[in-house]
């Protein structure tokens, strides 16, 4: 019983083996050589032989070491207990120590190197995943929430990585340069606070505005000194201003594509149209890091959460309204949102625009006048959402993609956003970059008008009346009348100041800087007070003031808040977008903003754990996590633009920043390449940037992005074209299942009167006659299919003449793989029903070949048996998709009829190409053939075979046996040079003796090496199954060879020498235990000889119990032969063979008790 | 050093080595972990791989596996016996697949093990109802955990035979992204 699970588990564990063998094999020589490595551990003795060859060829003992250090390298992935691992690779280690010579000192330290880097890299590994912040919390978000609301954290941990690394790049760069080595407070122009605004530069409404102090500090661009090198190391400030401005850029860009590519590799991987959504979250929902009870609980309650979800999902997709009306919601919601969309820009317009003007007109502003701007705008960001999500729900969408419609009606109106706000604030810039020459050269004018005219005070007081022209003048000129010349120079001096303070204010950049940080200042703390008011306040409220109220509130109104992932991630995006927008001109920004997202995080995530309930459909945010990305890429692009275009289009400041002084900012570039550069350098930078170098640059652009369109197109045709095959494939596989079930229902009927063997259902004679018509084509025996349609009448003869055109192939062709591929035609005759069923004998004279062949055939049945269907289906696919639909159709059949297999059988001799050429789908039979189905024949075989073999020596007067006996005869020299490769006719006795004398003989030989595979019997065991999948896939000539084996070179051809062996392995088994069985065996075959005799093939009443041991019987013929022939001729391939034996010998012992 | 050498022989770690994800170190904190549930069965020394078996119970109250729903197969799919009493040796099997480096293929084999629960090889109805109510800690009404079996033998079954064998299963879990960082146990 044991032993009989033993094999069960085995059978499994192979399946998986031979499975991953045939997934990896292509491109891992690797798990290639892991798989000969089951066979190897399975027997041993092959390494043992191949020791013994070893000694005289180092080529082979070298492939040899190297087997067994494949072994070692890959046992830990073998799915075996941890004992036979051991066992194995002791075995392997001790192989390899024995032969293991001078070589491998290199390599010894290739290895460590290689496991030293891994280690380091492993441990590199562990410290930076220790360090990924908020690990926890968000494990347990997620396991509350979901993946949903995790994603949104997720996501913000992901932005506060990217701007940790744009913080270090500007503080380092620029910040840390101008604090340490830039001229130091109060000592500049710029970087002093106006007198006049001194008193109240520490007053809180001015800091408030991020004025004062804030104004003049290394906050905003105004602050930075533009001298061109700083320190004593020569720091060039400006450049690395303007550099890093850009850098932010672009890393930001990079990043983000890089995560996208990410992403959609990893959702190619689970490509979009395989869908398992049940199955993972069924097999791939628990998480076995789990080790708290608490989290423990949190990941049922989110896995019970993720499978709702799934399910509404899934009805989700069966609802179904109404077109018309739904498509009128739909217009009428969007032409809302548009509305709402173009009132809010317009709105923000008007509210910058009133700003400006209420600058202009009032010395004086409120706090509410000031920071008006940023207030309307949050209030806007904030509210819109909602309203959108209420406008949303006219439109009746599918969840996920009212999620997306959401998303982007949030987007756009975030964009349209921060857009009329900068448009406005550029045109502030401008009215501001333009205005100062002409205030600054009037004031000039009038101050030197004023001057002169202080001189000529009294001249023109004099002739006052009279000159009354210029109202500007007139002024002065009252002021300097009215007035003592002391009020004149005040006047001087006020206009001055006022000029300073106004040529300092005219920095529009760090006004850009201000709006900027204004705005996430004011956004950071609307945030917080909807999170704490519409979240929090609403949760106590809900909770505590349910009891005294009218109606519940839990369920009902105010309900608890849900968290939004979708506006909140949107949110997220938008403050990037103004961080990005503002950083060029406020390097401080993304430094702000990490502690910004810092605070988010904290506060968001207390948030919803304690007062948010997790939306009531949460659909997985993680699947549009590229959306998310694209989403703001998108942001990124279109924040950069507003950036760069200020930096292209306006004039720097001139008195304030390190731009200042120059004509345009990126000035600063090719002044640097001018001045810094050498020569050539700036010679070189002037070609490169020539049109005649740029325009060729951006057409192979455009060229190389049509190529790779062009490819990406082609790739997604071919996807599309391999998804569609496999869905062919698969319905294909309905369709098969159905016909199996008819199938199914068919063959009862059959085997009631029929035997069971010669359940023949209608397809199976139609393939066969596909079959002999294909092999007619193939031509080397093109008689052999006529008698075929005769059989009713002329049955016997045509058997016989075909019988006897194979003896002619075989003369004709002295080589034997010729011969190899006659004999399957032969075989497909005595496959039909019919014939065989009525006229015994006429089946025994092919079967002096078909049964050699089957003798061959049965292992692979047999070790077949064990398997599964599915797992052929497999094999079958991942070796030739291109045969796939017609593979598996045929696969089926297979596996429940047997009738079908025997043309298969006939095929798998042929190579590859014929079989492809024949009827499509019969070849793969042979996978599926059933080992009752080999024993059906063998048993005919046998009787006819015995017979015959009798009349041999004294001739019987049947005629049909008479052809049979003249063709064997005349093919009894051929045979015999051919390794006995058709049974020869002997007496069973002596077929028993002589196999047995054989083993023994193997035995003693190498007695070495079985006692080492008795060790792993069982391992070979469990592997027998698997290795014959196996060899059924690639070992389709090797029964030729087998049957060949003169020509089977042990040394050369590894593969052949396991594939005989497979394939006597099962035969071995039987014929061991027909040792066991023998008196009763040979009485049985007696009775069967006598019943053969007389051409019935009625025989059937005890035909199971029998046939298995006519099987045997046959085999052990054929191993007589083989040996007899061997043992004469060729010592050294007595010697393989011996090998097989011995494993089959081995192996015998579970088998029998089995059996 | 020298301690170590008490408990096993270099040979013995570096076979295990081997055989497993492990480096010596995680190997003997292993064999601490593992002597640490029963320190009066567990010998100090293993250098003649003395035959003990700590009981289910034992090794199922791991803090690593108690909140598993799936502890007791785990331990019969990695124990010899196949009752949930492990050898030393079925301890470092476990946790070697469970391990982050274990390959893919190995996992999922394991995995596929594991839910089978009738050790049919197959994983059929009964099996995906009871992993799901283990999952799901009974929470799911009946009419669901239908639904669901429904959905997932239709996902994954690829021939159509009612029930997800090996194969079905493995070319199903390569395909989940999130199968790797699942099926793990830190130790």
């Amino acid at each position: 019983m044991s032993s009989a699970s033993e094999l069960v588990v085995g059978s499994s564990r192979s399946l998986l083996a031979a499975k991953r063998h045939r997934t990896v094999r292509k491109n891992s020589r690797r798990i290639y050589s892991a798989y000969r490595d089951h066979q190897q551990g399975s027997s041993d003795e092959e390494g043992g032989d191949d020791k013994e060859v070893d000694s005289n060829d180092p080529e082979e003992m070298f492939q040899n070491i190297q087997y067994q250090k494949e072994i070692i390298a890959n046992i830990r992935s073998r799915p075996w207990p941890m004992r036979r691992k051991l066992k194995v690779l002791k075995q392997a280690r001790e192989i390899v120590l024995k032969y293991e010579g001078q070589l491998t000192r290199t390599r010894g330290y290739q290895t460590a190197g290689a496991d030293l880097l891994k280690k380091l890299y492993r441990v590199l590994y562990n410290i930076v995943v220790t360090f990924i912040p908020w690990e926890v919390r968000i494990k347990k978000i997620e396991s509350h929430f979901g993946s949903g609301v995790a994603s949104y954290f997720i996501f913000l941990r992901w932005l506060f990585g990217i701007n940790i690394v744009l913080t270090i790049m500007t503080g380092s760069f620029v910040v840390l340069p101008e604090l340490l080595a830039g001229a130091p407070f109060g000592t500049t122009r710029s970087k002093t606070i106006p007198k006049e605004h001194l008193a109240s530069a520490q007053d809180l409404d001015t800091i408030w505005s991020l004025g004062g102090y804030l104004q003049y500090s290394v906050l905003f661009y105004g602050y930075y000194g533009s001298v061109r090198k700083i320190g004593s190391a020569g720091y060039r400030l400006p450049l690395a201003y303007f550099l890093v401005g850009m850098a932010v850029f672009a890393y930001s860009f990079i990043i983000l594509l890089r995560k996208m590519a990410k992403n959609s590799r990893l959702s190619l991987v689970s490509a979009s149209d395989e869908n398992f959504t049940f199955c993972w979250r069924v097999f791939c929902a628990w998480d076995y890091l789990i080790g708290n009870p608490e989290a423990a609980e949190c990941k049922g309650a989110a896995i019970v959460n993720n499978i709702r979800e799934a399910i509404v999902e899934e009805q989700e997709k069966k609802k179904d309204t109404s077109l018309a009306v739904l498509i009128s919601l739909r217009i009428l919601a969007n032409i809302l949102v548009l509305l709402s969309l173009a009132g809010s820009i317009y709105i923000i317009y008007f509210v910058v625009d009133r700003s400006q003007k209420l600058e202009q007109e009032k010395p004086e502003l409120t706090l509410w006048e000031k920071n008006e701007v940023s207030v309307v705008v949050s209030l806007i960001t904030m509210i819109a959402p909602s309203a959108f999500e209420l406008v949303a729900q006219l439109e009746m969408y599918h969840p996920r993609t009212s999620l997306r419609f959401q998303l982007a009606r949030v987007l756009v109106l975030y964009l349209g956003n921060l857009y009329s706000l900068i448009i406005a604030l550029l045109d502030k810039v401008n009215s501001m970059s333009s205005t100062p020459h002409e205030s600054s050269s009037n004031w000039t004018n009038t101050s030197s008008t004023i001057s002169s005219l202080s001189a000529q005070v009294p001249r023109i007081s004099v002739s006052e009346h009279r000159n009354s022209t210029m109202a500007t003048i007139s002024t002065a000129i009252n002021f300097v009348h009215n007035r003592s010349s002391l009020v004149i120079a005040y006047n001087q001096t006020i206009p001055f100041e006022k000029n300073a303070r106004s040529q300092q204010d005219q920095c529009w950049e760090t006004y850009v800087g201000q709006e900027m940080l204004k705005l996430s200042i004011i956004d950071m703390i609307f945030t917080v007070a909807s999170i704490l008011l519409i979240d929090f306040i609403r949760g106590l409220v809900v909770r505590y003031l349910s009891d005294c109220c009218c109606w519940d509130l839990e369920s009902k109104f105010p309900e608890y808040g849900e968290f939004k992932i979708a506006e909140n991630v949107l949110h997220l995006i938008y403050n990037q977008g103004m961080i990005w927008m503002g950083a060029f001109f406020s390097p401080c920004l993304p430094a702000f903003n990490v502690l910004k997202l810092i605070g988010l995080m904290y506060l968001r995530s207390w948030a919803v754990l304690t007062c948010n309930v997790p939306h009531q459909q949460v659909f997985r945010a993680s699947r549009s996590n590229n959306f998310y990305l694209a989403m703001l890429l998108f942001m990124l692009f279109l924040c950069m633009l507003p950036t760069i275009f200020a930096i292209v289009r306006y004039r720097p400041s001139e008195h304030c920043g390190p731009f200042s002084g120059q004509e345009k900012i990126y000035d600063i570039i090719s002044d640097t390449v001018a001045s810094d550069f050498p020569l050539w350098f700036s010679k070189v930078m002037s070609y490169v940037t020539s049109p005649v170098v740029v325009l060729p640059a951006v057409l192979l652009l455009f060229m190389l992005i049509y190529y790779l369109q062009a490819i990406a197109r082609s790739l997604k045709f071919t996807n599309n074209q391999l998804r569609i095959q496999l869905q062919t494939e698969r319905t294909e596989d309905k369709k098969k299942v159905f016909q199996m079930a008819a199938a199914r229902l068919q063959t009862p009927e059959a085997s009631a009167d029929k035997n069971p063997d010669q359940q023949e259902s209608d397809i199976p004679s139609h393939e066969a006659s596909i079959h002999t018509s294909s092999s007619q084509q193939n031509g080397s025996v093109t008689n052999v299919q006529s008698p075929i349609n005769h059989s009713d009448s002329i049955r016997t003869i045509t058997q016989s003449a075909s019988g006897a055109d194979l003896n002619e192939g075989h003369v004709s062709e002295s080589v034997r793989r010729p011969a190899v591929i006659v004999l399957p035609k032969h075989q497909v005759e005595p496959l039909p029903n019919r014939p065989r069923h009525f006229i015994g004998g006429q089946s025994g004279s092919c079967r002096s070949k078909s049964c050699h062949h089957m003798a061959y055939n049965p292992p692979s049945g047999l070790s077949n048996a064990i398997h599964t269907d599915p797992l052929y289906r497999k094999t079958i696919r991942s070796l030739h998709p291109v045969e796939a639909a017609g593979i598996i159709a045929a696969q089926n059949y297979g596996g429940r009829r047997g009738p079908t297999t025997r043309y298969v059988i006939v095929n798998e001799h042929r190579p590859r190409r014929k079989l492809l050429c024949s009827a499509t789908r019969i070849p793969r039979h042979y996978l599926m053939e059933e080992p009752t189905e080999i024993l059906e024949l063998y048993p005919r075989n046998i009787k006819h075979y015995t017979p015959r073999t009798n009349p041999q020596h004294p001739p019987r007067s049947h005629t049909s046996q008479q052809l049979r006996k003249e063709e064997e005869e005349t093919g009894k020299d051929r045979k015999r040079t051919s390794l006995g490769k058709s049974l020869r006719p002997c007496s069973l006795p002596d077929h028993h003796q002589q196999a047995h004398f054989y083993i023994g003989e193997r035995l003693d030989s190498f007695r070495e090496s079985q006692r080492a595979r008795n060790e792993i019997q069982k391992d070979d065991e469990e592997e027998a199954g698997k290795e014959g999948v196996d060899w059924g896939d690639f070992n389709l000539p090797s029964p030729s060879q087998a049957s060949i084996k003169e020509k089977v070179c042990f040394h050369t051809q590894r593969h052949p020498v396991h594939s005989p062996r497979r394939q006597h392995q099962s035969p071995t088994r039987s014929r061991h235990m027909g040792s066991q069985l023998k008196p009763k065996l040979r009485g049985q075959l007696e009775t069967h000889l006598t019943e053969s005799d007389s051409a019935s093939i009625a025989s059937s009443s005890d035909q199971q119990n029998s046939s298995t041991d006519q099987y045997i019987q046959v085999i052990h013929s054929k191993e007589r032969h083989l040996g007899s022939d061997v043992r004469q001729e060729k010592v050294s391939k007595k010697k393989t063979k011996a090998n097989f034996d011995i494993n089959y010998t081995e192996s015998n012992d579970l088998i029998c008790s089995n059996v | 050093m020298g301690n170590k050498q008490t408990i096993f022989t270099a040979q013995q770690l570096d076979a295990y080595q081997d055989c497993t994800y492990f480096t010596r170190k995680e190997i003997l904190r292993l064999f601490y972990r593992y002597r640490d549930l029963a320190p009066q069965l567990v010998p100090l020394d293993y250098t003649n791989h003395p035959d003990v078996k700590l009981p289910y119970e034992l090794i199922g109250s791991m803090p690593e596996l108690k909140d598993n729903p799936f502890r007791q197969r785990i331990a019969e799919v990695f124990s010899e016996d196949g009752e949930g009493n492990m050898t030393l040796d079925d301890f470092l099997d476990m946790f070697s697949v469970l391990s982050e480096m274990a390959p893919r293929d190995l996992k999922a084999y394991y995995a596929f093990k594991i839910y089978d629960f009738n050790d049919d090889d197959f994983i059929c109805k009964s099996d995906l109802e009871k992993t799901l109510n283990k999952l799901t800690r009974n929470e799911l009404t009946e009419d669901e955990v239908k639904m669901v079996c429904e959905k997932v033998i239709d996902e994954a079954d690829l021939d159509n035979d009612g029930r997800l064998s090996l194969e079905d299963f493995q070319h199903m879990i390569n395909r989940a992204p999130d199968f790797l960082s699942t099926f793990h146990i830190r130790i």
